[in-house]
C-alpha cells in the first residue's frame, strides 16, 4: 500500500511544498490540505494515515509562535485530531508545526490525548531568529517511530522561539525516562553517543533549550515534533558543508525520518 | 461598534522561572548598548493588548491564558498592571503603541485569535502595545532618551514614567488608537485655465510632482472639443479635470511610474572627447535595444520589460522571473515599515507576473551611512545604525514570514547614504511554462467583459501619494501618510489563494496595486483590453468617509487587481473565502477606449487610455561631462607585518567586514533548495559568492542568483562604476559555476536628481554620469551576452534638511539570474584542504583609484582616492569565465572566490577563513601582465575579472590545460596553520594571522547578544 499523508497548509504555513515532497520521495503520496478544508468537512483526516504540520510562520508568530494555529486546531479540529492520534496514526510537526503541537498540548502529551499544554518553546536566549546548521542525536531507547535506528543527523534550524522549557522541572525527568526527549543538540566534535543534560554552549545549542532538547515525542512514540528541519536536508547537495566532503550524491541525512514513518504505516 | 467602556487591557510577560530569561528585555538591553552606548542594568518587556469587544468578564478571564499568554512560560493579566508585580519599582517605564491608522500586524493576529474563540464579535478591534521597564538607568540618561530609541514618532506613540512616577505606581498609559473617520469630500474640479505660475502652484500644493510642460499637456487635453463633448456625455465637467482625474494622471505620469528621465531626450556633451549628441531615451537606446538584439539569437527570453518582472524559459516545464525594487524614501522615515513594505511589495511583482508566479528567493542589497558615524545627523533623519537595524528587521520579517528564502545580498556603507538609504529588494519566481488549461503562464489573456476584482487588504488613507512622494526629494514636510507597514500574513494567504486560482484557470489578468493604487493597476490593465470601468462605492474600506480620489490612488498594501471571466466568478470567490481572503468585484474591463470611474451614481473620472499612457510629454534634458579631479592615493611605508596589520584594518571596515550576524537572521533555506548558501566553509561563516538553488525538489538543475554593486567608482567615473557592477554580478555567478549560455540581468539605478535646477546646479554632471553608466551597461551586457530582462530606476535620492542637501553617490545595482546545469558540481568559495594549489584567474593592473584601500587611507588623512579606476576588458574577462566554468564542469576546481572590495588580499583571507587554514603565496607572476604594478596594487587593487581559485594537487595539470590561453597564475598553496604569507620572489610583502584577521572581520558589524 502507499500511505497517504495529509500535509497541512494555510495561514502562513510555509514549508508544505518540501514537506509533501519528502514524503513522496519516501514512497508515500502526499496531499497539501488547507486547514479550512478539514474544518469545513470538505476533507477529513480519516482519509489519511499520516499527518504532517510543516514549518512556517503561521499568523506571523504573533502572540507566540504556533499559538494561533494551535488554537484553530485545538478549538476547530479537536475531536478529529484526537481520533486520528488515538487510532495510532503517525503525526509530525516540524518547527512551527512542532510549536503548534506543543501549544495545543499534543506534545509531549499524555496517554489520554487530553490536549493540555505542559511545555513550551520560548524565545531563543539570543533573542532573535537564526538560520544555522546543528547536529542532532537521537535517543536509541525512545519509542519514537520516526527516529527508529537513527544516531545523528545534520540539519538546519530556522527559528526564533525554539527553547524547550516547562514550568514543572520534574516533568523533564519523566519525559527523559519514557524516552520522549528523543532529539538533542550535540557537538559534532564529540564522539557518539554524547547527548547530555548540561546545556551546550551557543551556538552548538542554538537556542539554549533545556537539556539540549531539539525534539520530543508523545508517550506512544507516534507523535513527533522537532525544531530543526529534516525535510530541508532531503538531498546530499543541500548539506551545509557538502562541497568540502567526498560525497556519493543521493538522499540527504533528513530522509530516514520520513522513511521510518512510511515503513511504520506499510508494516502496520 | 462597541463603546469605549468595553475596552479591556491584557498584559503578558515572561514568567520568573529558573533558566528562562526575559530574552526580549535582554535584546533591548544589548541594542541600547551596541547602538546607543547606553548601559542599563536590566530591562523587562511586557506585551499588551487592548481589546474592544463585546465579551463578558468570564470570557475575558479565559482569554488571558487561552489566547494572550502562554500558560507555561508567561504570566498574563486582565485589567491589572503587571508593572505592579515587580518587587522593586523600575527606574523608568515606557509604553509604546501605534498611532491611529497605522497597520498593527500583531493586533490583527490577536483579532483573528479572538474570532477563533468568540466568533460572534464581528466589530471587535485589537491594538497592541509594549511596555518596557528599566532598572539601573545610568545618570544623565532620561526616560525620554530611552523612549526616543524605542519608538518612531512618525508611526508610534510613547507614554513615559520616570523614577518618581514609577515609585508611586503612576504607570505609562496609552488610549486605544481609534482611527478617526475620514472626512468625505465631494468630488471637486480643478480649473486649469490659469497662469503658468498657478499651474505649477497646483502641482506643488497637491504633491502632484508634475512639471509645467506636463501641466500644460493636461490643460490642452481639456481644451480639446472632442474630449469636451465625450465628457459632456459622461456627465463630467467638459473643460476641466476632476480632482480624481488629476490625481490619476499625476500617479501614472510620476517619475516613479513612468520613468520620465530614462525616456527623456538628452543632449549629451562630453568635454573630455569633444562629443555633442542627442540620445532619444536612455532606456530604449542602452537597455532595451541590446536585449532585443540578443533576443534575435536566443529563444529563452520569454517576456521582457513590459510585465511586472522579466521572464525567461528555464526548461521545457518551467519558466523563471526576477525583479528588484527600491523602497528608499519610506525606509528613511520608517526603516522597519519601509523595508517590510518593500520586500512584500516586490514579492507581489513576482506573484502578478504573467498569470501568477511563485516567489522562491529574495535578495536584499542595502546602502547605509556608516554604522559608526559620529558626525551630526540632520534633523528628521535617523542615525545610520538605527536605519540599518530597522531595515534589516523589516526585511527579515517580510521574507521569513512569507516563507521566501533570502539567498543573496550585500550591504554598502557611505556617508552620502545618510540622507536617503537605498533599500533594494529583489525576488525570483517560478511558474509552469503552461497551465493545466494549456495557456502559457507568462501571457495575460484579458477580454472585455472580464470582471475586475480587488483582492487582499482594504483601502485606507495610509499610503496616499507614495508614487509622487518618491518622485520628490525628502524634506521635513514629507508626509507620514506615505509610510506604511507591510502585512506578510494577509499577503501569504493571498499568495496561496492566487496560485491555486491560477492553476484552476480562473485568472485572465493580474497586477499589483502598488504605486498609484487602483488608478495605476486598473489603468494599466485597461490598456490590454482598451478600457475599464470601476465603481469606487464597491471598494472595501478600512475607514468610512474616504473621498473618491483617495480611494482611487491610495496605495494601501497587500492588494491585487485580478481579471476573471464572469462564469468563473463564483469559483474565484469560493476560493477566496476558503483562504479567508477578501475578494470584491469592483468593475469590468471594456473596449470603450476610456478608463471610467464612478462613485455609486456619481461620475468621477473619464480618461482616454491613450492619453493616460502616452499623453505625458517627453522630457528634454541636457548633460555635460567633465572628468572630476581627485588627489592621488598615497601609500605608507610598511614592513610585511605592518602590511598584515593594515589588512586587518581594511578587513574590519564595514564594507568588507562579515555581515554574518545580520544575514543569519534571514531564513535562507526555506523551500529546501539551497545548494550554495550565504555561508560556506568548515565553520559555516565564510562568505558565499552567488546563491545556487535547486528549486524543484529532488532535481539537480539549478538557478544562480548574484549581485554586483560598486558605487565608490562613481566618484571617478560612473562608466567604471556600472561596468564593475555588471562584472561583479557575473564574476560571482562564475565562481559557483553558472551556465554562461543562460544568464539574464536586472538593472536598478538609484541616482541623485539629475535635472538641472536652482536646487540642483550640478544636474548636467549628474545626468552625464547617468549617460556614462548606461553606455557601460550597454557595452558590457552585449559583450557578456547578458540581456537585461527587467529593471527599475529611482531618480530623486536627495535629502534637503535644514538647508543642507545630501545626495547619494550614483549607484547601479546589477542582479543576475542564471542557469546551473548540474548543482552537484557547484563550487563554493572556501579553500578545501592544505596542499591545494592556489591560482589567480585574470590579469591584475595598477588600479587603486576609488578602491576601498584608497578610502581607508584618505580617512587616515593620507592623500586622496584619485588614480586609475578599474577599467573593464569584457572580452578578456569572458574568455576567462568560459574557461573557468568549463573546468568546473569537469570537476577540476576545488574553490573559487571573486576579488572585489580590498582586492586579492581580502579574497585570500576570506578563502582561508572557510578552511581554518593559512596560505603561502608568491605573487611575482602578477607582474607578467603589468610591469608598473606595485605591491599595493597587487594586494589591494580591485582590477575586474579576477577570481581566486584552488585546485587539488592531482588536478593541477588538467586545470592548467583547461585554462590554456587565459591569464591564470599559480601563486602558491593552502597551508596548515594560521599564517598567511605573501612574497614577491625573495621579497616578503605581507605576513598575517588568519585567526586575528577573522576576529577583526567578524567584530565590526556584530549586532549584539551572544558571540
Amino acid at each position: 500500500m502507499t500511505p497517504k499523508v495529509a500535509v497541512l497548509s494555510g495561514f502562513g504555513i510555509n514549508c508544505e511544498t518540501e514537506t509533501a515532497a519528502v514524503f513522496e520521495m519516501a514512497g508515500a503520496s502526499a496531499d497539501r490540505i488547507h486547514l479550512n478544508r478539514l474544518v469545513s468537512g470538505d476533507s477529513s483526516l480519516s482519509e489519511y494515515q499520516i499527518l504532517a504540520i510543516p514549518g512556517g510562520f503561521s499568523f506571523g508568530d504573533h502572540l507566540g509562535s504556533g499559538r494561533l494555529l494551535g488554537n484553530r486546531l485545538r478549538f476547530g479540529l479537536r475531536e478529529q485530531v484526537r481520533e486520528f492520534v488515538k487510532a495510532g496514526n503517525p503525526v509530525i510537526g516540524i518547527c512551527n508545526g512542532f510549536q503548534v503541537l506543543v501549544k495545543m498540548g499534543l506534545l509531549p502529551g499524555d496517554e489520554e490525548v487530553s490536549l493540555t499544554q505542559t511545555a513550551s518553546l520560548a524565545l531563543n536566549d539570543s533573542g532573535h531568529y537564526e538560520n544555522r546548521w546543528a547536529t542532532l542525536e537521537f535517543d536509541p531507547e525512545s519509542p519514537c517511530v520516526w527516529t527508529n535506528g537513527l544516531e545523528r543527523i545534520r540539519v538546519p534550524v530556522r527559528h526564533g522561539e525554539g527553547k524547550f522549557v516547562t514550568d514543572d522541572p520534574s516533568l523533564m525527568d519523566r519525559w527523559a525516562e519514557s524516552g520522549q526527549l528523543v532529539a538533542r543538540y550535540v557537538d559534532p566534535g564529540d564522539e557518539y553517543p554524547s547527548a547530555g543534560d548540561e546545556i551546550l554552549p551557543y551556538p552548538t545549542s542554538p537556542n539554549q533549550s533545556w537539556r539540549n532538547v531539539a525534539g520530543v515525542c508523545d508517550p506512544s512514540g507516534l507523535v513527533f515534533g522537532l525544531m530543526p528541519h529534516p525535510e530541508a536536508n532531503h538531498s546530499t547537495w543541500l548539506g551545509a558543508t557538502w562541497t568540502r566532503e567526498e560525497t556519493t550524491h543521493g538522499e540527504g541525512e533528513g530522509m530516514p525520518i520520513f522513511h521510518n514513518a512510511v515503513k511504520h504505516v506499510v508494516d502496520a | 461598534m462597541p463603546s469605549k467602556a468595553q475596552t479591556r487591557t491584557f498584559e503578558v510577560t515572561t514568567r520568573d522561572l529558573e533558566g528562562l530569561p526575559d530574552s526580549r528585555g535582554d535584546s533591548i538591553r544589548s541594542m541600547l548598548s551596541s547602538d546607543h552606548g547606553i548601559e542599563v542594568g536590566s530591562v523587562r518587556v511586557i506585551l499588551g493588548y487592548q481589546v474592544m469587544a463585546d465579551i463578558s468578564d468570564t470570557e475575558a478571564e479565559s482569554l488571558v491564558y487561552d489566547l494572550f499568554a502562554d500558560p507555561v512560560i508567561e504570566v498574563g493579566s486582565s485589567e491589572s498592571r503587571l508593572l505592579d508585580g515587580f518587587p522593586i519599582a523600575p527606574d523608568a517605564a515606557i509604553q509604546v503603541g501605534y498611532k491611529p491608522g497605522v497597520t498593527d500586524n500583531p493586533g490583527q493576529a490577536g483579532l483573528d485569535g479572538l474570532a477563533t474563540l468568540y466568533p460572534a464579535n464581528e466589530c471587535a478591534m485589537v491594538a497592541t502595545f509594549r511596555t518596557y521597564a528599566f532598572w539601573g538607568v545610568p545618570e544623565g540618561i532620561s526616560p525620554e532618551d530611552l523612549a526616543s530609541s524605542l519608538h518612531n514618532p512618525m508611526i508610534e506613540r510613547a507614554s513615559v514614567s520616570g523614577r518618581e512616577d514609577c515609585s508611586r505606581g503612576n504607570w505609562p498609559t496609552l488610549d486605544f488608537p481609534s482611527r478617526p473617520a475620514a472626512s468625505f469630500q465631494e468630488p471637486s474640479t480643478v480649473d486649469l485655465e490659469v497662469s503658468d505660475q498657478e499651474l505649477i502652484g497646483i502641482s506643488e500644493k497637491g504633491l502632484l510632482a508634475l512639471n509645467l510642460e506636463e501641466m500644460k499637456a493636461i490643460q490642452d487635453h481639456y481644451r480639446d472639443p472632442a474630449i469636451q463633448s465625450s465628457r459632456n456625455e459622461a456627465g463630467l465637467p467638459p473643460d476641466r479635470p476632476t480632482d480624481a482625474e488629476l490625481e490619476c494622471l499625476a500617479q501614472t505620469w510620476s517619475e516613479h511610474c513612468s520613468h520620465k528621465i530614462f525616456a527623456a531626450s538628452i543632449r549629451h556633451v562630453d568635454n573630455e572627447i569633444g562629443e555633442d549628441c542627442t540620445i532619444n531615451s536612455l532606456f530604449r537606446t542602452h537597455i532595451m535595444q541590446p536585449t532585443l538584439d540578443i533576443q534575435e539569437e536566443e529563444d529563452w527570453l520569454l517576456s521582457i520589460f513590459h510585465d511586472n518582472s522579466g521572464v525567461i524559459s528555464w526548461n521545457d516545464e518551467w519558466s523563471v522571473c526576477i525583479k528588484a525594487e527600491t523602497h528608499n524614501s519610506p525606509s528613511a522615515l520608517d526603516p522597519y515599515g519601509g523595508a517590510i513594505t518593500g520586500i512584500v511589495g516586490v514579492n507581489r511583482d513576482i506573484l502578478v507576473t504573467g498569470l501568477g508566479a511563485r516567489p522562491i528567493a529574495n535578495t536584499d542589497v542595502f546602502c547605509f551611512g556608516p554604522p559608526d558615524y559620529s558626525g551630526s545627523i540632520p534633523e528628521g533623519l535617523f542615525h545610520p545604525s538605527r536605519v540599518f537595524r530597522g531595515v534589516h528587521s523589516g526585511v527579515r520579517s517580510g521574507g521569513n514570514e512569507s516563507g521566501i528564502p533570502t539567498v543573496n545580498g550585500a550591504i554598502v556603507f557611505d556617508e552620502r547614504y545618510i540622507g536617503k538609504p537605498l533599500v533594494f529588494c529583489g525576488t525570483v519566481g517560478i511558474m509552469p511554462r503552461r497551465l493545466p488549461d494549456g495557456r502559457e503562464s507568462h501571457v495575460k489573456t484579458p477580454k472585455p467583459g472580464d470582471v475586475v476584482y480587488m483582492v487582499g487588504g482594504r483601502v485606507g488613507s495610509d499610503g496616499i501619494h507614495g508614487a509622487t512622494f518618491s518622485s520628490l526629494e525628502l524634506t521635513e514636510e514629507s508626509p507620514s501618510s506615505a509610510v506604511q507597514i507591510g502585512d506578510p500574513i494577509t499577503q501569504k494567504k493571498m499568495l496561496d489563494m492566487i496560485l491555486e486560482a491560477r492553476d484552476a484557470g480562473l485568472i485572465q489578468v493580474i497586477t499589483d496595486n502598488g504605486a498609484g493604487g487602483l488608478s495605476s493597476s486598473v489603468g494599466e490593465m485597461a490598456e490590454l483590453t482598451g478600457g475599464a470601468e470601476i465603481d469606487l462605492a464597491t471598494v472595501p474600506l478600512k475607514q468610512a468617509g474616504l473621498s473618491s480620489w483617495e480611494i482611487l490612488v491610495s496605495e494601501s498594501q497587500e492588494r491585487m487587481t485580478v481579471g476573471v471571466h464572469p462564469e468563473d466568478c463564483h469559483e474565484f470567490e469560493s476560493l477566496a473565502s476558503l483562504h479567508e481572503v477578501e475578494a470584491t468585484a469592483v468593475g469590468t474591463f471594456t473596449d470603450s477606449g476610456a478608463f471610467v470611474v464612478r462613485h455609486g451614481e456619481t461620475p468621477v473620472a473619464h480618461i482616454p487610455i491613450h492619453f493616460l499612457h502616452d499623453g505625458c510629454p517627453q522630457l528634454r534634458l541636457e548633460s555635460e561631462w567633465d572628468p572630476p579631479t581627485h588627489m592621488p592615493v598615497e601609500t605608507p611605508e610598511l614592513d610585511p607585518d605592518g602590511m598584515g596589520r593594515l589588512l586587518g584594518r581594511l578587513i574590519a571596515r564595514p564594507n568588507v567586514a562579515s555581515k554574518e550576524w545580520w544575514v543569519r537572521s534571514y531564513d535562507h533555506e526555506v523551500i529546501a533548495q539551497s545548494v550554495i548558501k550565504p555561508f560556506c566553509g568548515a565553520n559555516h561563516d565564510a562568505p558565499g559568492d552567488a546563491a545556487v538553488i535547486a528549486p524543484i525538489q529532488g532535481g539537480t538543475q539549478g538557478l544562480v542568483i548574484s549581485n554586483g554593486i560598486a558605487p565608490r567608482y562613481s566618484d571617478i567615473d560612473s562608466y567604471a562604476m556600472a561596468a564593475a557592477s555588471v562584472d561583479e554580478a557575473l564574476r560571482n555567478a562564475v565562481c559557483v559555476g553558472v551556465d554562461l549560455e543562460m544568464i539574464a540581468g536586472l538593472d536598478n539605478f538609484c541616482w541623485p536628481d539629475p535635472i538641472e535646477s536652482s536646487k540642483t546646479p550640478d544636474g548636467r554632471y549628474k545626468l552625464a554620469q547617468l549617460v556614462r553608466a548606461n553606455r557601460a551597461l550597454d557595452d558590457v551586457c552585449r559583450a557578456y551576452r547578458l540581456p537585461c530582462i527587467s529593471g527599475k530606476d529611482s531618480m530623486k535620492n536627495d535629502a534637503m534638511l535644514g538647508g543642507e542637501k545630501i545626495s547619494v553617490p550614483p549607484t547601479l545595482l546589477f542582479s543576475l539570474l542564471g542557469n546551473h546545469v548540474a548543482v552537484k558540481k557547484a563550487v563554493s568559495s572556501d579553500f578545501k584542504r592544505p596542499g591545494d594549489s592556489i591560482f589567480l584567474v585574470g590579469e591584475t593592473h595598477q588600479e587603486l583609484g576609488a578602491s576601498e584601500l584608497s578610502f581607508m587611507l584618505r580617512d587616515d588623512g593620507l592623500g586622496g582616492i584619485g588614480g586609475a579606476v578599474p577599467e573593464i576588458d569584457p572580452e578578456r574577462n569572458m574568455a576567462a569565465y568560459r574557461a573557468l566554468t568549463s573546468a568546473m564542469s569537469d570537476s577540476l576546481v576545488a574553490s573559487a572566490h571573486d576579488c572585489s572590495d580590498g582586492g586579492l588580499a581580502v579574497a585570500l583571507a576570506e578563502c582561508c577563513f572557510g578552511s581554518d587554514s593559512g596560505a603561502s603565496l608568491d605573487i611575482s607572476p602578477l607582474w607578467y601582465d603589468c610591469e608598473n604594478l606595485d605591491p599595493w596594487g597587487a594586494l589591494f587593487g580591485e582590477t575586474l575579472g579576477r577570481i581566486l581559485v584552488s585546485v587539488k594537487p592531482e588536478d593541477r595539470g588538467a586545470f592548467e590545460g583547461a585554462m590554456e590561453g587565459i591569464s591564470c597564475h599559480y601563486l602558491g598553496e593552502v597551508s596548515e596553520g594560521d599564517m598567511i604569507t605573501v612574497t614577491r620572489g625573495a621579497v616578503d610583502l605581507m605576513f598575517a594571522s588568519m585567526s586575528e584577521l577573522r576576529e577583526a572581520w567578524k567584530g565590526t558589524l556584530h549586532g549584539g547578544g551572544p558571540r
